[in-house]
């Protein structure tokens, strides 16, 4: 009966790059949550280390450089464009209960046990890496544009 | 700060192979213990569902120090994306930081604090260790504490309070719990041992000069240990060799177990204090009072007493409190089970 511990901690924290979305959804990781009606259909890839661009965010009132930090009006529009000319438009919200982003801890060397070769007999670990207060949500139907992202 | 503002938006794009990510819905108490400089560890117990048709439901709790959380899976409606930022040369010989979908949730983790009695999960599952006229009457479960606590989904310092409250011991690579039979003779040795070594059991003594002069009457050392452990005041480490018991708590289990030991025949009101006095300290004689067993106790006559048919209520305020709230924890532990079979 197995007790798994559950790191509050990650071992290997991800390292952080340049964040470019707004202060307000920056974590020390980076993560950030995103919420979305549906789901994203495109075609798929023979490439598993790489990444398929589907559009763009567009935070419209967001501007640092003019609003006070704490104005928070910019945080009622966002922008989802995705593919020729779909528009999906959302809000940024704060979780009524932040959510701990769980995974299984990797191995000390900082590898990710392989499938196939994963370590026999040694007991699953588990790692909170990150804990999001904050979610950008898009929770209607995506709209069409003219003249929208030009995308794959 | 350099955002992708300017130039219309941010890019955004999804990774390929998805990362595994589970989302875990955290209450105030677990965000807070995760804030402090150094957060104490957590864990997840959990045991499968058997397919036996009286087997428990399967359960997994978070246990955070002192407290546990049930889990519960609850799918969402909406797709939830955990997204990374990164620098991507995709569109661009010069790399941009762009935001990238890694993982895909579709269910979260919520925690539910649980209120399920250690004490009366123990019970549950530890064999009885019994007295009957003189014979030691107990079934082995070559099971030892560690392992007991595994199966309890409670955290460890509930399920050593709930041992604590039980009086529950280790013996011979098995645990046990006392019956009131057994408690009371050990109770009866430990205070004739204290009196023939001169012990005040109210001040400091050494735990190990009541165990050794308890040890000819054949009790096992555990047992004495637990009973010293459950009757000593909070301040008391009794882990360390000293212990000094709690004064009236002392008296009131003296007075319950004995009770107890009649297993709800009627026990006449006199000779029940009579011997409660003879099983204490002759300085504590005149604690003797039915007040002090209060609530656990009715008359069914004028002239006598019994226990309530409860059985083994606790005079513990703290246990109560988690007694009376079980029943809707059992139902939510029934319910979940029921969900998982589908």
């Amino acid at each position: 009966m197995p007790t798994i511990p559950l790191h509050p901690r990650p071992l290997v924290a991800p390292s952080p790059t340049e964040n470019p979305l707004p202060q307000l959804l920056h974590t020390p990781s980076g993560l950030a949550i995103l919420e979305l009606q549906g789901t994203f259909h495109f075609p798929p890839s023979s490439d598993p280390t790489g990444s398929t661009h589907l559009g763009k965010l567009v935070f419209p009132l967001y501007n640092p450089a003019l609003n006070d930090p704490s104005d928070t009006k910019w945080m009622k529009r966002v922008y989802l464009y995705v593919g020729k000319g779909q528009r999906m438009t959302g809000e940024c919200k704060k979780l009524s209960k932040p959510l701990g982003i769980v995974r299984k801890r990797k191995n000390v060397d900082g590898m990710e046990g392989v499938e196939g070769i994963e370590e026999e007999g040694k007991e699953e670990e588990l790692e909170i890496v990150e804990i999001v207060r904050w979610k950008i949500v898009f929770s209607s139907r995506p709209e069409p544009v003219g003249g929208g992202e030009e995308a794959e | 700060m350099a955002t992708q503002q300017d130039d219309g938006g941010v890019p955004f794009s999804m990774a390929h192979e998805m990362h595994q990510f589970r989302l875990l819905e955290l209450p105030p108490d677990i965000v807070e213990l995760l804030d402090a400089p150094n957060p104490s560890p957590l864990s997840i117990k959990s045991q499968a569902a058997s397919n036996a048709p009286d087997a428990k439901p399967a359960y997994a709790v978070l246990c955070a120090p002192g407290k546990a959380f049930q889990l519960r899976q609850v799918q969402t409606s909406n797709s939830l994306f955990i997204t990374q930022p990164t620098l991507d040369a995709h569109s661009n010989v010069i790399p941009i930081p762009v935001t990238r979908a890694v993982a895909l949730c579709t269910a979260t983790l919520e925690l539910h604090l649980s209120d399920a009695s250690a004490a009366t999960l123990l019970r549950d599952v530890l064999p009885l260790y019994d007295i009957v006229g003189g014979d030691v009457d107990a079934t082995q479960n070559r099971t030892g504490k560690a392992d007991i606590f595994e199966h309890v989904p409670l955290s460890e310092e509930q399920c050593e309070a709930g041992w604590n409250e039980v009086v529950a011991f280790e013996h011979e690579e098995s645990s046990y719990q006392p019956s009131a039979n057994a408690l009371s003779q050990v109770w009866r040795s430990i205070n004739a041992a204290a009196l023939a070594e001169g012990i005040k059991l109210d001040s400091q003594f050494l735990t190990g000069d009541i165990t050794r002069a308890v040890a000819e009457e054949c009790h096992p050392s555990g047992l004495v240990e637990s009973v010293l452990r459950h009757l000593s005041t909070k301040e008391a480490d009794c882990t360390g060799p000293w212990c000094c018991l709690d004064r009236s708590q002392t008296v009131a289990f003296a007075g319950r177990v004995l009770l107890e030991t009649k297993q709800g025949s009627d026990y006449l009101i006199a000779e029940f204090t009579d011997t409660w006095e003879d099983n204490l300290p002759d300085a504590w004689r005149k604690d003797v009072q039915l007040s002090a067993v209060e609530g656990v106790y009715d008359f069914p006559t004028m002239t006598t007493i019994r226990v309530k048919s409860k059985g083994y209520a606790s005079t513990d305020t703290s246990s109560e409190a988690t007694a009376a709230t079980k029943p809707s924890a059992r139902k939510w532990h029934e319910k979940f089970g029921k969900t998982r079979k589908k």
